[in-house]
């Protein structure tokens, strides 16, 4: 039996939730709300690769009693080992675009649109709570990276600087998407696949974190649309438990050291 | 058609290299030296507009980005396959180069560029590294290459880098002393690009990355090393950089 431990339908924990729904696929989801700290005493997690996920936090699938992490590789894995429905590309080529697509997305676009969640959802989510209880959670977290990631939120120390640069990667993202729906209808090529999936997943909090670089950008918002309303897309979001899946947030990966 | 844009077999551009060699699939070997500045001339840029390498052209097609030319020549050419059957390795190879290429690696190649890459540049004339700076055309590699030229990595930056190597030479062992390979029973994409990163780790972390330490990472060093593929890969290497393998020899 498929497990899926997920937080509100947004970003990390969107994507395999829509693949999951694309793929017709029963599995048991289990929500956890990340602002309760419960995803750090999840059973059986202590791998290696639990406890440095290079999403912070994200969802983790467990099938065959192995816990898997980051979400492009959980689609790519539930498109492996359940192949009806296949959505990893076509051919050789086409697959090669797909790991592309992804490895920008989480490269370049995830740090930034969590950055911007974060400053918005979660720096005034954590100022209601009592900070010493959040404090003793933040402590008991594994590694230095989630350490730092929850106390920039705590204390708001996300700067005009890296916001700004965030908005820039942001508008980065859409123009390639732009770009590259001005060549094929979606964006590995004529059909529809994770890439897509993966993009939409992190794109979908833009209208309401950036607007600014959406206008124009009007392939990118047909495109957005059409994905949006895709039964498995519908499905996925119904797991929401807030009403407001895309301003679920807690901190994501990193931006790259180098700049 | 099948040409490899490369460097020295090291880091980026020994994955491809290697996993070309271990298929036996033919290809032509463009050798572009990185610390001349090849990736960034106008005949390099006409083939890869971002001046990144490795870069492979296969026919009317142009790939970048070593790990994903990886999985693409695993899957366009015939030869012994690279990836696992089960999903579930292939899965956890994933992970691992995405943590080789995203965490481990970055660190490991800020230490590299600040000790070797920079001093083995900048002492050329001044205005000549101004100009082949803004000739990059990837805002991210002009800040690496200016940051070496001009020793800017900040002290809080290489402490940061050495803190992570340390984590990424612990977690690596780890996993090797719970599986033979990173994914599992067989070698594969994932070995070929830890290999690249970790080749030199015990000249480079001796105090790290030793036999009393890390034995279990010294041992999957070796096997890799033992494999005529590894042996052909990196007799392609034409500085010293490449010939610290030998080390693998003892």
């Amino acid at each position: 039996m498929l497990e899926l431990y997920h937080w509100e339908p947004n970003i990390f924990s969107l994507k395999p939730l829509i693949v999951l729904h694309e793929k017709n696929l029963e599995f048991a989801g289990r929500y956890v709300d990340f602002l309760s700290f419960e995803q750090y005493e999840l059973p059986a997690m202590s791998t290696v690769e639990v406890r440095h996920n290079p999403e912070g936090e994200g969802p983790i699938l467990v099938d065959r009693g192995v816990p898997m992490t980051e979400s492009f590789f959980i689609g790519l894995y539930l498109d492996e080992a359940y192949p009806a429905i296949p959505l990893r590309g076509r051919s050789a080529h086409e697959r090669w675009r797909v790991l592309m697509w992804a490895r920008f997305a989480n490269e370049v676009l995830a740090p930034a649109i969590s950055s911007l969640g974060c400053r918005k959802y979660l720096v005034p989510a954590l100022k209601d709570r009592d900070r010493r209880d959040v404090l003793k959670s933040i402590e008991r977290m594994p590694t230095k990276e989630q350490r730092d990631g929850w106390l920039q939120a705590l204390d708001n120390t996300y700067s005009e600087e890296l916001l700004a640069d965030s908005r820039r990667k942001v508008g980065i993202a859409i123009r390639k998407i732009e770009d590259a729906l001005a060549e094929s209808a979606w964006l590995a090529g004529d059909a529809y696949s994770l890439a897509d999936i993966d993009l939409y997943a992190l794109i979908a909090p833009v209208p309401d974190l950036a607007p600014e670089v959406l206008n124009p950008a009007p392939r990118t918002v047909a495109w957005m649309e059409s994905i949006k309303r895709r039964p498995a897309v519908t499905a996925a979001l119904a797991a929401s438990r807030t009403g407001k899946p895309h301003q679920a947030f807690s901190p994501g990966p990193e931006h790259s050291r180098w700049g | 058609m099948l040409t490899l844009y490369h460097w020295e077999p090291n880091a980026n551009s020994g994955k491809p290299m290697l996993a070309l060699k271990e298929k036996g699939v033919p290809f032509e070997s463009h050798y572009l030296d990185l610390l001349n500045f090849d990736q960034h001339s106008p005949d390099y840029l006409k083939i890869n507009p971002n001046g990144t390498i490795p870069a492979l052209v296969h026919d009317d097609l142009m790939l970048t980005e070593s790990t994903a030319i990886m999985e693409y020549v695993d899957e366009a050419f015939p030869g012994p396959r690279l990836m696992p059957e089960d999903p579930v390795e292939r899965w956890r190879i994933r992970w691992w180069m995405r943590f080789f290429d995203q965490y481990f690696a970055p660190s490991l190649s800020m230490i590299g560029w600040s000790v070797f890459i920079g001093p083995s540049v900048r002492d050329r004339d001044p205005e000549a590294l101004k100009a082949a700076i803004a000739r990059i055309p990837l805002k991210e590699r002009r800040i690496a290459w200016s940051k070496a030229i001009y020793n800017t990595f900040s002290q809080v930056e290489l402490d940061e880098s050495r803190r992570r190597v340390a984590i990424g030479i612990n977690c690596l062992e780890q996993t090797l002393s719970e599986r033979r390979w990173i994914g599992g029973d067989d070698y594969s994409l994932g070995d070929i690009n830890g290999f690249n990163l970790g080749y030199a780790l015990p000249l480079a972390q001796p105090q790290l990355c030793n036999d009393e330490k890390t034995p279990h990472i010294m041992r999957w060093l070796r096997a890799i090393y033992a494999r005529p593929a590894a042996k052909a890969t990196w007799s392609m290497g034409r500085t010293q950089m490449a010939q610290r393998i030998q080390f693998l020899e003892s």
